[in-house]
C-alpha cells in the first residue's frame, strides 16, 4: 500500500512535469510578449503620438516614452514637480531676448529720419521728390546757405592761407570744444516730459582768447526748455582755451547742435 | 541717469575756413592718448635716473588728469619716436594703439643741465599733426625734472582739456600729527614732497590757503583759546593776525581775499567776515547756532555755505555774502564740511543721511548741484569720509578717509572714480587744495 502510494505519488509527480513545462513556457512567452510589446509596439506608438494619422482612438497610455518637450525653464520652486500630469503640457513660451541696441559709430553722422510712411499714407502721397531735392529734415542745418555767405565774407575774419580749413587742421581743438560743451550741458534742465526732440542748432563765436560770444539759437527744437538748456551750456563756459597760435584769424564761428533723447 | 551715446562730429565744409560744425548727443568721451617714454638725447650717465622720474611723473600727471583714456604701453610699437621725424603715423593711429594723440620727446643731460624736448601730435591728422612742441632747460636734478614733467603735462591738459589749466603744479595743505602734534603740512598734488609748514607744538586745524597762494590761514589753540593764525609763504614764517577772543574756527578765503570764519566772541558761534588783514569785522549770522565751517562760492564770491546746528543736527545752509537769503540745503541726517566747486555750480560735503540710534549711517561724500538741489553720492561703503575740497580744475576732489584703517588723504575724480591714496604715515586730515 505504502509502496503503491509511493508509486502513485511518483506517478503524479511524473504527470505534473508536462503541465509545469507548459506553464513555464507560456509564462515565459507571455513575459516575452510583454517586453516585446513594451519595447516595440509602444515605442512605435509613442513616437507617433500626436501625429493624428490612422484615425485610431487615442489611448490614454500613460507611459514614460511620450516625447513631451522638455521644460526649458529650471525652477527652484519646491512645489513644481517633474510630473507631466494628466493633461498635455504646453511647451513653455520662450522669452525673447531683448534686442541689443547697436552703439552707433562715433564718427558717423546721424540724421533724424522721418518714420517710414504706413501703407495708407503711402497711397495718398504724391510722387517721390526728385533726387536732387532734399527731403524735409534731412538737409542738415537750414543755416547752410547763410553759413556759406558768411564764410564767403571772409575779409572780416582775416583768415587766409594755411592751406586748410580750421576743422581739419585743428581737429583737436574742435574736439575739445565739443567735449567742453557736452560736459556743461545739464540734461536735467530739460522738461522731464520731453523724451525726444528735434535737433537744436546754436551758433557762437570763439574769440582769440577762447571765450564764447554771440550765442544764438539758429534753429529751435520746438522745446523751449531744451533750447534754453543748450544756450545755458554755452553760457556756463568761460573759455575753451585760446585758439591755436598757428591760427591767424581773430575768431572762429561754431555751429553746434544738440540731440536730445531721454 | 545719463545714457552714453554717440558724439557727433562733422568737419567744416570745404571752404568755410573758420567755421566749426560739431554737436553732441549725450555723454563725454575721453581723448585716447599715448604717452611714449622719452628717449635719451645725450650719453650722460644721469639720463637713466632723470628719464625714469620724468616718464613716471608725466604718465601719472596725464593719468590723473581725468580727461584722457591712456593707451597702455604694452600696445606701443617697439620703436617709439624721440623726434618728430621718427613718428610713424600708421603704427600709432591704427590698432593696437589706435590712439588719436601721441606724446613723445627726448631728454638729455649735459654738463649739469638737462634739456627736454616734448611734442604732442594728433596722429589721426597726418597733414598738420603738431598740437604742441616745447623745450625746457633746467639743472639736471630729479626735482627739476619732476617740475618739467608737471609743466609739460599741464600744457597738454590745457590744450586738450578745453582751456582748463592743469593741476600738476598745485599743492595740498593738510593737518598731520606724524611729528607728535597736529601741525600743518604741505605736499604736491600727487603726494610727493611732503613738508612740514608749522612748528607750533599745539593743535592746528583747518588750513586754508589764500587765492594767491601767499598766505595760509588756520585755526590753532593757544593761551587765549582758539584763534585764527596766519602763515606767510613770502616770508616763510608766522605773521600776526587779529585776535578776536572767544573760540575762532574754520577760516575760509573768498576769491577777493576776505576771510569768513566761525567765532563765538559774542556768545554763540556765528559766522563773521573780516578782510584779509583782519579788520572790518562783520557778523553774518545771528542765532544760537552753532554756525561753523563757512565756504565761499569760489567763482562769484557772493555766496557762503556753512554748517549750522540751529535745528538740532548739523545741516548745510547757504546765504548771500551779506548774510541775507538764508536757505537750507540738506533736509535730513548729519551734514558737514561744505566746499564749493571752482565753477560755483556744485557743493560737495560730508553727509550721514541716516543718523541716530538704529541707523547705521555711513559717513560719505556727496555732490549737489546748487541750482537744482539734485545730489549724487560720491563714496560708497568706504569708512568715514570727510573734509572734501575741490581741485582748481574742478575735476578732482581731495578728502580725508578712514577706509585704510587710519585717517589719510585721498583724491578722486569729481565723479567718484579713480580713488587714490596720497598719505600713508601717521594720521593726516583736513586737506585743502591750492587755488591754482
Amino acid at each position: 500500500m505504502a509502496a503503491i502510494t509511493d508509486i502513485n505519488i511518483y506517478s503524479e509527480h511524473g504527470q505534473l512535469r508536462r503541465p509545469l513545462a507548459w506553464s513555464l513556457g507560456l509564462h515565459l512567452a507571455f513575459a516575452a510578449l510583454v517586453v516585446f510589446y513594451a519595447m516595440f509596439i509602444h515605442g512605435f506608438r509613442g513616437n507617433a503620438w500626436g501625429s493624428g494619422g490612422g484615425g485610431d482612438a487615442m489611448g490614454a497610455t500613460l507611459v514614460s516614452a511620450i516625447p513631451l518637450p522638455a521644460n526649458p525653464a529650471e525652477t527652484t520652486n519646491v512645489l513644481a514637480t517633474e510630473s507631466k500630469g494628466l493633461s498635455k503640457s504646453q511647451p513653455a513660451v520662450q522669452e525673447k531676448e531683448p534686442e541689443a541696441i547697436p552703439i552707433p559709430d562715433k564718427n558717423t553722422k546721424t540724421r533724424i529720419k522721418p518714420a517710414p510712411p504706413s501703407a495708407t499714407q503711402r497711397k495718398a502721397q504724391p510722387e517721390p521728390p526728385e533726387s536732387n531735392q532734399i527731403p524735409y529734415g534731412e538737409g542738415g542745418p537750414v543755416s547752410g546757405p547763410y553759413t556759406m555767405s558768411a564764410g564767403g565774407a571772409k575779409g572780416g575774419f582775416g583768415f587766409t592761407g594755411s592751406g586748410g580749413d580750421f576743422g581739419s587742421q585743428f581737429s583737436w581743438y574742435v574736439q575739445a570744444v565739443q567735449r567742453k560743451v557736452t560736459e556743461n550741458w545739464l540734461k536735467y534742465e530739460v522738461d522731464p516730459r520731453v523724451s525726444e526732440a528735434k535737433r537744436v542748432y546754436l551758433t557762437f563765436d570763439i574769440a582769440r582768447d577762447g571765450h564764447p560770444a554771440n550765442v544764438q539759437i539758429e534753429q529751435s527744437s520746438g522745446v523751449p526748455s531744451l533750447d534754453l538748456s543748450a544756450k545755458r551750456a554755452l553760457e556756463r563756459i568761460d573759455s575753451f582755451g585760446p585758439l591755436p597760435p598757428e591760427y591767424s584769424g581773430s575768431k572762429v564761428s561754431v555751429e553746434f547742435w544738440f540731440d536730445y533723447k531721454r | 541717469m545719463i545714457v552714453l551715446a554717440s558724439l557727433l562730429l562733422l568737419a567744416a565744409t570745404s571752404f568755410a575756413q573758420d567755421w566749426i560744425r560739431t554737436g553732441t548727443g549725450l555723454g563725454v568721451e575721453r581723448v585716447r592718448l599715448a604717452a611714449s617714454d622719452f628717449k635719451p638725447s645725450t650719453t650722460d650717465t644721469k639720463n637713466t635716473d632723470l628719464l625714469k622720474t620724468f616718464n613716471d611723473t608725466l604718465w601719472n600727471d596725464l593719468d590723473n588728469a581725468g580727461i584722457f583714456d591712456l593707451v597702455s604701453k604694452s600696445f606701443y610699437p617697439l620703436q617709439v619716436p624721440g623726434q618728430p621725424s621718427e613718428v610713424s603715423f600708421k603704427d600709432w593711429n591704427s590698432p593696437p594703439p589706435n590712439t588719436s594723440m601721441l606724446v613723445f620727446g627726448n631728454l638729455g643731460a649735459a654738463a649739469g643741465k638737462v634739456t627736454v624736448q616734448g611734442w604732442l601730435y594728433d596722429v589721426k591728422n597726418e597733414k598738420s599733426p603738431q598740437v604742441l612742441g616745447k623745450q625746457y632747460t633746467d639743472n639736471a636734478t630729479t626735482d627739476a625734472v619732476r617740475v618739467i614733467a608737471h609743466r609739460f603735462a599741464d600744457e597738454i591738459i590745457f590744450r586738450l582739456g578745453g582751456g582748463v589749466a592743469g593741476i600738476a603744479e598745485s599743492k595740498l595743505y593738510f593737518v598731520s600729527e606724524r611729528s607728535g602734534h597736529k601741525e600743518i603740512w604741505v605736499m604736491d598734488y600727487d603726494g610727493a614732497n611732503q613738508q612740514q609748514v608749522t612748528h607750533l607744538g599745539s593743535i592746528s586745524l583747518s588750513p586754508r590757503i589764500s587765492p594767491d597762494g601767499s598766505r595760509l590761514a588756520f585755526s590753532s589753540i593757544s593761551k587765549g583759546g582758539w584763534e585764527i593764525l596766519m602763515y606767510s609763504f613770502d616770508l616763510n614764517r608766522m605773521v600776526s593776525f587779529a585776535r578776536f577772543g572767544g573760540m575762532n574756527l574754520s577760516p575760509s578765503w573768498s576769491p577777493e581775499g576776505k576771510i569768513a570764519f566761525s567765532s563765538s566772541r559774542n556768545g554763540y558761534p556765528n559766522i563773521f567776515v573780516v578782510d584779509g588783514s583782519g579788520g572790518n569785522s562783520r557778523r553774518l549770522t545771528n542765532d544760537q547756532g552753532p554756525d561753523v565751517s563757512p565756504a565761499w562760492n569760489r567763482k562769484t564770491g557772493s555766496q557762503i555755505a556753512f554748517v549750522s546746528g540751529r535745528t538740532g543736527l548739523p545741516q548745510i545752509y547757504t546765504m548771500e555774502a551779506d548774510g541775507t537769503n538764508l536757505q537750507r540745503v540738506t533736509d535730513q541726517g548729519y551734514a558737514v564740511s561744505p566746499n564749493w566747486s571752482p565753477n560755483g555750480q556744485f557743493l560737495t560735503f560730508s553727509w550721514m543721511r541716516k543718523y541716530g540710534p538704529g541707523e547705521p549711517g555711513s559717513n560719505d561724500l556727496y555732490l549737489m548741484d546748487i541750482a537744482s538741489k539734485q545730489w549724487v553720492q560720491l563714496t560708497h561703503d568706504a569708512g568715514r569720509n570727510d573734509f572734501p575740497c575741490w581741485s582748481p580744475d574742478g575735476r578732482h576732489i581731495v578728502f580725508q578717509s578712514h577706509r585704510s584703517g587710519s585717517d589719510q588723504i585721498w583724491t578722486m575724480l569729481a565723479d567718484g572714480t579713480n580713488v587714490k591714496q596720497l598719505t600713508f604715515k601717521g594720521n593726516n586730515t583736513q586737506p585743502n587744495w591750492s587755488w591754482k
